[in-house]
């Protein structure tokens, strides 16, 4: 592998006593899909904040395309978009003001950002709700919305947390070939997920991160080992629940 | 399920009291208040006897509790979990325990009890003998019942409203007005009555269409059974209780039909208008046009307008009409612009986890400096006009309308304060904000209350502080002729305000630089 599209050092981060992120390293290449799945709390949000110049660690190094993201971060934010786990949008504006107003952000002529927001909308089948404002959207508009957000200025990285969760199937597929014909022009995306199946059937390259170190990292196939994305993560997270020993109660035989 | 419901009710009462300090805080002022009210009450009602008004005022304060049972649920609807019927559609309870349940829930709590003792004073001061004692207990137990069915019957009616996005939006807006009267209450009241423009005698005649309303029947049931017209006293009741039976059937209707029916969050309307405005000015009119879009759709932003508004007004309508009226003018712009200053002191708590989208954005002190200068171009186009009409309406009001000029100048300085104060106290004292049930605006969230006080006191005080220079301008150059001063006052305090908002914008950007993941941090723990 060449000079990695994204590259994490000894990432690490504490709130208090507990350590949520524990040292990780991490290396993408340019040009993947790749996934970091964990259980819940086991560091995936801290991380991709950390990575995307949102949290400041308490130790480590990340480079983006050649950039340090803590020692330059406006530079840094300004080849990447970020896609976080709940959708946060500025809610009293319009799905098209919103657009907008993120290109312009980032620098794009008033014009130009229209444009292109116009474009996302219809690809995102946004179109038609273009001028609802957001605080009306759906949890799947809200993410396709702010999908949108993330990719106005046409970034070379794209971070997502959880792109897909409350995405209806028609959307999601939507969004997975917008992000395969994303990463298929060199960009790279890193995209965090508690779904299984997309990560097999979508990434090149999966991280499986548990209590804040990473215990599997590598290419899809590499990190399967023969058995499927799920088993594989059961295996080396191990299974919590007792599975309802106890509920004698529960079920039509019982009263 | 009446006692389950009425557990029910006084659990969440328990629970909200157990959230938090600033939840405990509330519960203990709140229950006060109610002591106060019915005590209050109790003791108004009983003060009217043998007053030649005493009717007429009973039913102006049996129709002011009505209103205050149509209005204040409203503003609470998802503070109390038993209005909505949505939360109790999930189980299987037959309509006739449902409905005697809610009834018992709405009944239970401290406000509904003082307004049960606070209404009993009517039986000191408006009853008369046996009869009069008698129809005035059954009038009072009437009167509270048509309350909580007549909140019942509202809240069930438009709960899907109310559980929407518009619905929650408008309920904000009631405050302004409440906020109003409470202000007209609280300083018009002793005035007039301290000049002796309002004594009891003067309500004389006022119920004249009151008393044919639900309240009115049951304070003039009573005047009737006190002055030997009994059967037109138990006529008047008879008839309250068909209102309250009626009103009772139309909740239940609402009720099963709130059961089955989705509300109506997603139905919206289109907004109009094809792009952001300002396109052509840079990252500084982007952000301009989005607080400037924000100050007209967000209602927590037009309720903090409306509050400055009445408090501009309410601060110097004891002395406008007076000689000191020049005094009033200028407690009015110095007050409004250092409540604007409080309420705009937190813009990126209250930008809420959209600022992410900023953040990402905002890439290094000149991004930064545009924009705080943006945001302070879109405040200044709201409080620029808007305090200066306010200004010259309340010159016009003491009929100086010239002075008006006087009011803008110290208007153009305190905004220029709150605008440079609210930029820095944003950056280095943030805190994330929560929207809760029952709060029309934006709350501190817990633990951030001393932030809070911190931000409010520092922008209040600068404010005022800053403000001195043009106070003492409008007031040492009073032998001056107008002509000269007021160009000159008005184009200096412009200036001065200007310098003020830019030198804040500078500061605040310098320091967010350093901090824009911690300022972010804040922001996304906002719950909006």
């Amino acid at each position: 592998m060449g000079e990695p599209a994204i590259a994490v050092r000894g990432l690490r981060k504490s709130f208090g006593a507990k350590e949520a992120v524990a040292g990780i390293d991490l290396e993408i290449a340019a040009g993947s899909l790749a996934g970091l799945v964990g259980p819940n709390g086991a560091g995936k949000t801290t991380s991709l904040s950390m990575m995307t110049g949102l949290l400041r660690p308490d130790g480590g190094q990340v480079v983006i395309n050649g950039l340090e993201v803590w020692a330059d971060p406006p530079a840094a934010k300004a080849i990447i978009g970020v896609v976080p786990a709940e959708a946060r949008l500025f809610e009293r504006l319009s799905g098209e003001e919103l657009l907008e107003y993120s290109g312009r952000l980032r620098g794009l002529p008033a014009g130009e950002a229209r444009s292109r927001a116009a474009q996302l909308l219809e690809v995102l089948d946004l179109a038609e709700d273009a001028k609802r404002l957001v605080a009306d959207y759906s949890t799947g508009m809200r993410k396709k919305a702010s999908l949108g957000c993330a990719l106005i200025h046409n970034p070379s990285a794209l971070f997502l947390d959880e792109p897909l969760e409350g995405v209806d199937p028609v959307s999601a597929d939507v969004i997975r070939r917008l992000l395969t014909r994303f990463v298929g022009s060199g960009s790279t995306v890193l995209f965090s997920s508690h779904v299984m199946e997309l990560v097999e059937q979508v990434c090149d390259h999966v991280t499986i991160i548990d209590k804040g170190r990473i215990v599997a990292t590598g290419t899809t196939e590499q990190v399967r080992g023969g058995k499927t994305l799920q088993q594989a993560f059961i295996d080396l997270v191990g299974s919590r629940a007792d599975g309802g020993e106890g509920l004698s109660w529960l079920g039509s035989s019982s009263s | 399920m009446a006692r389950l419901l009425v557990q029910l009710k006084l659990r969440l009462l328990r629970n909200a009291l157990r959230s938090s300090g600033q939840a405990k805080a509330g519960f203990i002022v709140s229950l006060i208040a109610a002591v106060l009210v019915a005590a209050g009450t109790f003791a108004g009602l009983a003060a009217l006897r043998g007053n030649s008004a005493s009717v007429d005022l009973t039913t102006v304060i049996f129709t002011l509790f009505a209103f205050g049972w149509l209005i204040l649920p409203l503003l609470v609807f998802g503070l109390d979990g038993t209005l909505d019927p949505a939360t109790l559609a999930l189980y299987p309870l037959r309509m006739r325990s449902l409905a005697v349940g809610l009834l018992a829930a709405s009944a239970a709590g401290a406000w509904p009890l003082a307004n049960l003792v606070g209404l009993l004073g009517v039986t000191v001061g408006l009853a008369r003998g046996g009869l009069g004692l008698l129809i005035a207990l059954l009038a009072v137990v009437l009167e509270v019942l048509f309350c909580i069915t007549l909140a019942r019957f509202v809240t069930a009616s438009l709960a899907g409203m109310l559980r929407s996005r518009r619905g929650k939006d408008f309920a904000a807006l009631l405050v302004i007005p409440i906020f109003a009267l409470y202000e007209l209450f609280t300083q018009l009241v002793p005035k007039l009555a301290g000049e002796g423009k309002l004594s009891p005698a003067k309500f004389a005649g006022v119920d004249v269409w009151m008393r044919w309303l639900p309240p009115g029947l049951a304070a003039h049931a009573i005047q009737d059974a006190s002055t030997g017209h009994p059967g037109t006293a138990v006529l008047r009741l008879a008839l309250l209780a068909a209102i309250v039976v009626a009103l009772g059937a139309l909740w239940i209707r609402s009720l099963s039909r709130g059961l089955v029916t989705a509300d109506s969050s997603t139905q919206s309307s289109a907004v109009r208008g094809v792009a952001l405005p300002f396109g052509r000015y840079g990252l500084r009119g982007t952000v301009a046009a989005r607080f400037w879009i924000y100050q007209r759709r967000e209602p927590s932003s037009l309720v903090y307008w409306g509050i400055t508004v009445v408090v501009m007004i309410a601060v110097s309508i004891r002395i406008i009409l007076t000689h000191g009226y020049l005094g009033g003018l200028i407690s009015s712009a110095v007050f409004g612009s250092a409540l604007m200053a409080v309420l705009h002191s937190n813009s990126i708590g209250l930008s809420g986890p959209g600022f992410g989208l900023e953040a990402m954005a905002l890439t290094g002190r000149r991004a930064l400096r545009a924009y705080f200068s943006g945001q302070n171009i879109a405040l200044g186009m709201v409080a620029v006009p808007l305090l200066t009409v306010i200004s010259f309406g309340l010159a016009a009001v003491a009929k100086h309308p010239v002075d008006g000029f006087l009011g803008m100048a110290v208007d153009l300085a305190g905004i220029g304060a709150a605008l440079g104060l609210g930029g820095i106290f944003t950056v280095t004292l943030p805190y994330p904000m929560e929207k809760r049930a029952g709060s029309p605006v934006p709350r501190p969230a817990d633990g951030f209350t001393g932030d809070r006080l911190g931000g409010a006191l520092g922008t209040l005080l600068g404010t005022v502080v800053a403000a001195i220079p043009v106070v003492l301008g409008v007031v040492f150059t009073r032998s001056d002729p107008a002509t000269v001063r007021m160009p000159v006052l008005v184009v200096c305090a412009a200036g001065y305000g200007l310098a003020l908002a830019w030198t804040g914008g500078r500061l605040a950007a310098r320091a967010a630089e350093q901090r824009l993941p911690e300022l972010y941090q804040i922001a996304v723990r906002s719950k909006l």
